[in-house]
């Protein structure tokens, strides 16, 4: 960070961004802004532009409209990526290379030293199979390869594109450390992912994508919403004609057998107490968490990821 | 570029189809213009000779034929290196080096390594001219390389025969070393601009090859007497080839001195470097204004 500039300086700004392609529309006037130090996620359906959005902003496609800034720079500029490590899609290396001549050679690209490449091999658990060639790698051993490359640089802000798509489980879980890992202290993440439980777990703010626009950008309690509290009594109509009246609760609603109510959580006892004294046996009684799985389906009106 | 250009050498280095071209080149060149010839002089039959021809005649014969394998031997002798070999560049050369040019290309297509390259830190036209630069390294060495071995296999035939070893003046060596690296130069800018356009290994080899191997002998062997088609004929990338390989040949001490050429090895040069030039233009253009995707 240099001297004046505020951890909320945007590493990552685009305005109006846009990209068609003849008269389909891939993105359209999107705005975000990546800040410095956050983990970053990028949600949205398949489709939705995340990945040319991704490919904008590392200068791999030209945008059709509009325009970005990566740590200040023009996208693709390689005073810019010289901060910049990403993983875009899928691992693509040569396969008649080991995973550590594919480093080497990015390495040598991008101007570091080949002493890195035992670093970054060592970051990702892949010191052991380093010479093996990359065609006989596992999909897991490809994903961290990537990682490894997008780490060579010791980049302030990393890009990962669903560095954990097509794994199983156990390699998943292992993507998962490892950007826990590298996303820790003052580096900038900016994941893109399908999954929403890791989003959720691992990121600071979350942008949502949807049909090729940004739905909705904050943090993950603010995409959640505000919540409720959700009551188990009987009867559940007369439970639901009291609590309605009550001050400060916004609705009730009876959802599968259980009252729904649209107020803070905060006020569960002061609920309670009034439920009882109007004779409704509560048998239950907790904040509605409504998981960003649940908000992430609203915003994007049941669409799957 | 030079950072990419160390990146491009040790792809090219570590690549085995590098390796598998060279080789096929270095041997099939060797076998052609050394082994076989070689080994079809040192067995030659003696002349048949009708029955009744009177023995000065015979004896006259077998003079001939005896000065004429001395004369073909020292085709391969090492001081007729350049003329015994330039003239391969332009017959095994352009196919092997647009393979090797549009492998160098069209695999980062193929296997969308362009990507990962690309948001390293060099610049598009910094990859560009880093992998020109190390193709034309390959090419340049190959060469060399070449004309090495060549100078081997002669010096090994001038052992054998007992004959007195004189080598090619090194002027001439390098003017024959420059040609030679040119014309593989202009194919592989063919085979790297066919693959930035298509994308793709496969299509732009065959395509490349139909063009070089097929459309190129067909158009050069269509009986048109036409001035003007017989003078555009001359523009065309393979005919300069072979004039400039060619015009290495009549220098020969022995050997079959070619016909004249109808262009100047000069002019041949400046029309390939056109070529070359055009190809790497078009192709750095496509691949600065290109999606990667």
């Amino acid at each position: 960070m240099t001297e004046g500039e505020s951890p909320l300086t945007p590493l990552v700004e685009t305005s109006g961004l846009g990209k068609r392609y003849g008269s389909i529309t891939a993105v359209r006037d999107l705005n975000i802004s990546v800040r410095r130090g956050e983990v970053y996620g990028f949600l949205g359906p398949n489709g939705a532009g995340k990945t040319t959005t991704l490919r904008m902003l590392l200068g791999l496609i030209e945008p059709s409209s509009g325009a970005a800034e990566v740590l200040g720079q023009e996208p693709g500029s390689p005073q810019g990526l010289q901060g910049v490590g990403a993983l875009v899609e899928s691992p693509a290396f040569y396969p008649y290379l080991s995973g550590r001549d594919n480093l080497r050679v990015m390495a040598r690209y991008c101007g570091v030293p080949d002493e890195r490449v035992a670093e970054v091999l060592g970051q990702v658990e892949l010191a052991g199979r380093a010479t093996d060639k990359f065609k006989k790698y596992s999909l897991g051993m490809k994903q961290r390869l990537g990682v490894a490359a997008a780490l060579l640089k010791d980049p302030e802000l990393l890009i990962l594109d669903e560095p954990t798509n097509g794994l199983d489980p156990r390699g998943m879980a292992d993507m998962r450390a490892i950007i826990r890992r590298v996303g820790h202290g003052e580096r900038t993440v900016l994941l893109s992912s399908h999954l929403l439980g890791e989003v959720e777990q691992v990121c600071d703010r979350v942008g949502v994508i949807h049909r090729g626009e940004l739905v909705i950008e904050g943090t993950v309690d603010e995409l959640r919403g505000g919540g409720g509290i959700l009551v188990k009594a009987e009867p559940l109509e007369e439970a639901q004609r009291v609590a309605a009246g009550l001050a400060g609760v916004e609705g009730a609603e009876i959802e599968d057998g259980m009252l729904v109510l649209d107020t803070d959580p905060e006020r569960a006892a002061e609920i309670n107490a009034s439920l009882v004294s109007a004779g409704v046996r509560v048998s239950e009684l907790r904040p509605l968490a409504r998981s960003l799985e649940d908000a992430f389906l609203e915003l994007t009106r049941g669409e799957t990821v | 570029m030079l950072a990419s250009l160390g990146a491009e050498l040790l792809k090219l280095r570590k690549r085995p189809s590098t390796w598998v071209l060279a080789c096929i080149w270095l041997t099939v060149t060797i076998l052609l213009s050394y082994a076989l010839a070689y080994a079809l002089l040192a067995n030659a039959p003696p002349p048949t000779v009708p029955q009744g021809t009177p023995k000065a005649q015979r004896e006259q014969l077998r003079e001939q034929q005896e000065a004429f394998r001395e004369e073909q031997l020292e085709a391969l002798y090492p001081e007729n290196l350049v003329s015994n070999l330039t003239p391969g560049f332009s017959n095994l050369g352009p196919p092997l080096a647009l393979i090797l040019g549009a492998l160098a290309m069209g695999s980062e297509y193929g296997w969308a390594t362009f990507k990962t390259v690309l948001t390293q830190k060099p610049g598009r036209y910094a990859v560009f001219s880093g992998k020109l630069l190390a193709l034309g390294i390959v090419l340049a060495l190959l060469v060399v390389l070449t004309f090495a071995a060549g100078a081997v296999a002669g010096y090994v035939i001038t052992a054998l025969e007992g004959a007195p070893v004189g080598w090619p003046a090194a002027g001439e060596l390098v003017r024959a070393l420059g040609a030679g690296t040119l014309i593989l130069a202009t194919w592989a800018a063919l085979g790297v601009l066919l693959a930035t356009i298509l994308r793709s290994t496969a299509l732009s080899i065959g395509l490349g090859l139909v063009y070089s191997l097929v459309l190129e002998t067909i158009i050069l062997n269509l009986p048109i007497q036409n001035k003007v088609f017989q003078n555009v004929r001359e523009f065309f990338p393979g005919q300069n080839s072979n004039f400039l390989a060619n015009s290495f040949s009549g220098q020969s001490q022995g050997g079959f001195a070619t016909p004249q050429q109808p262009v100047e090895a000069s002019q041949a040069a400046l029309v390939l470097l056109a070529y070359t030039a055009v190809c790497v233009l078009l192709a750095a253009f496509v691949f600065h204004r290109r999606d990667v995707t």
